[in-house]
């Protein structure tokens, strides 16, 4: 296990009393993972208007934890597989069968939601641990999970440098891009890996209620004040690191005492109301 | 059916597709001249995209497509309808034509030589002006050039266009046309396209393949789009050469004769006899209730 305490050292001398807690300062530690990765995925999500999509295997954490509860796993790792597996199985389904986009996610969506609350309403103690799940706790990261983020951070940096080219071109048109020899299957699987996996550990930090907006607000606000398809992912990486980091702050100010995942949201959606009159006045000097 | 003794790049065998219990192509057989500017004519649903994605490899098929003189596929390039683009998307020209050109991906900056090759393969469909604009704010004709320009890049050896000319103004369809006629000369390709714009493909096609689920006529442009092969594809009276005109046709506006004069409508009237025939059928009804 690598030990972290060299970046705990470095957040706690961030002037902030709030930061000088331990579990304070793994939850920056997994934001500072956790907001870049979605942030950049975000730009490709609305490229790919896949916003519903990343609902979807959001709401798989409902079977993944329900999953885990019946076949005796860890919840934690479930959830994760189980989320996978979903992106997984909606880029095969998509891929293969004629009905639309939407109308796949949204079959897979119900099944999932469905099987979750099955299980459930079957064990009634589970309904507590479900909870955490909906709005999210990312107080309570473990440093087993600060390790694997690590590890998704830096595969996930090697997947942008080599594929945001290539991943732009699919979302334009596929078959323009498989004709000019990008091999698209092979970059939608990974790309809908990558996002069910930080999709999955994003409803830790936010919840599943707010997962979505975690990806869709960076990215949609990047696109409001960037001038190039390069400066929107700079757009959206400032967006998500910053909110991810006043809105942890904030909530846990004695005087606000919100959830942590719901500030967050807050800050990037104050984020996107100012874009909205900066893109607002940019039209009207064009 | 090759028009001229020209060797075919692309060899169609036999080509069959079926959807269902619906045959989308039957036993298609036509060449692809090599340097030439072959274009597919035919009504919507003759499967004319379909033969251009059997070609491009996203349609199974029965049949053989044979690639003359090449041990590989040759070097393909596609320009397609149109881009999944909104307006919001902040995506420029110049970065648009990097994106499969560039390695380094585009949030680290355009490399200086490959900024330099997207101006020069602007200025080849006459739009260096646009390097820096963005994609979503193009007009329909600049949208096709650069997707053209795009197309180039890859210096195909076989360059297939999907009515690329689609919802484009007039002036910029001969645009788009003349561009690419420019392009086909100077780089040396073979070109398949599909086209309704039927006074501009006799004008810029070398080989037309006139395709109804299967080949109908193949060969140059004034041999194939006769206005007999023209009523047959697509059921009404065309003719695109002053020659084959039939002098005692009332309706060929192309020749100057016109059968009917257009007429402005009496709106009023018009609305008056609906009501009264819809007043009458619903005494009709009535009656038909009592009985």
């Amino acid at each position: 296990m690598p030990d972290f305490s060299p970046i705990y050292v470095l957040i706690s001398c961030i002037p902030l009393e709030c930061l000088q807690w331990r579990f304070m300062q793994q939850a920056l530690f997994a934001l500072f993972l956790l907001a870049p990765m979605a942030s950049v995925l975000g730009v490709e999500v609305i490229n790919f208007r896949m916003a519903f999509f990343s609902d979807a295997i959001g709401h798989s954490a409902f079977a993944g934890v329900a999953l885990g509860l019946l076949l005796a796993v860890p919840p934690r790792l479930s959830m994760p597989l189980f989320g996978l597996l979903v992106g997984i199985a909606i880029v095969a389904v998509r891929r293969k069968s004629a009905l639309s986009a939407d109308t796949v996610i949204g079959i897979v969506f119900s099944a999932v939601v469905a099987f979750g609350l099955a299980v459930v309403s079957r064990a009634g103690g589970a309904a507590r641990d479900m909870q955490r799940f909906l709005y999210g706790d990312i107080l309570t990261i473990t440093e087993t999970e600060l390790a694997f983020l690590c590890l998704l951070f830096v595969f996930l940096a090697v997947f942008q440098l080599w594929g945001y080219n290539r991943l732009l071109l699919v979302a334009l048109n596929p078959v323009m891009a498989r004709a000019h020899g990008v091999r698209v299957a092979l970059w939608q699987y990974l790309f809908a890996a990558l996002l069910a996996l930080v999709v999955m550990f994003s409803v830790w930090a936010v919840g599943v209620l707010l997962v979505t907006a975690l990806l869709i607000v960076p990215a949609a606000t990047a696109r409001n004040l960037a001038r190039s398809a390069g400066g929107m992912f700079w757009w959206s990486l400032l967006v998500g690191i910053t909110s991810a980091f006043v809105g942890l702050v904030l909530s846990a100010q004695d005087w606000l005492r919100t959830s942590s995942g719901a500030t967050i949201i807050l800050t990037a959606c104050c984020w996107f109301a100012a874009s909205l009159v900066v893109a607002g006045k940019r039209r009207q000097r064009s | 059916m090759l028009a001229t003794e020209v060797p075919a790049l692309v060899r169609f065998s036999h080509v069959q597709v079926r959807r269902g219990d619906r045959d989308i192509l039957e036993d298609i057989c036509a060449e692809v001249p090599t340097g030439g500017s072959t274009v597919l004519v035919g009504p919507n649903g003759a499967g004319k995209t379909t033969l251009l994605m059997c070609l491009l490899g996203e349609q199974s098929y029965a049949g053989d497509i044979f690639f003359t003189g090449k041990t590989r596929r040759p070097r393909m390039a596609y320009v397609p309808q149109q881009l999944a683009l909104d307006r919001s998307m902040p995506l420029r020209v110049d970065e648009f034509l990097a994106l499969n050109r560039q390695k380094r991906p585009l949030w680290l900056g355009l490399a200086a030589p490959i900024a330099h090759e997207a101006a020069h393969l602007l200025a080849l469909v006459h739009a260096e002006h646009l390097a820096r604009c963005r994609m979503a704010h193009l007009s329909g004709g600049e949208q096709r050039r650069v997707l053209l320009a795009c197309a180039l890049a890859r210096e195909p050896e076989l360059l297939i266009l999907d009515e690329p000319e689609a919802g484009v103004d007039v002036r910029g369809e001969r645009l788009f046309w003349e561009v690419l006629d420019a392009a086909r000369c100077k780089c040396g390709f073979t070109q398949i396209m599909v086209s309704h714009n039927l006074p501009l493909v006799a004008h810029y096609a070398t080989h037309v393949i006139c395709i109804n689920k299967t080949v109908r006529a193949a060969g140059a442009p004034r041999d194939t789009l006769t206005s007999h092969m023209l009523m047959e594809l697509f059921g009404i009276p065309i003719h695109l050469y002053p020659d084959q005109c039939d002098p005692h046709d009332p309706g060929c506006p192309l020749c100057g004769a016109v059968g009917e004069e257009a007429q402005v409508v009496d709106c009023a009237a018009a609305r008056k006899a609906r009501e009264s025939a819809r007043m009458a059928q619903y005494s009709d009804l009535g009656k038909h209730a009592h009985a």
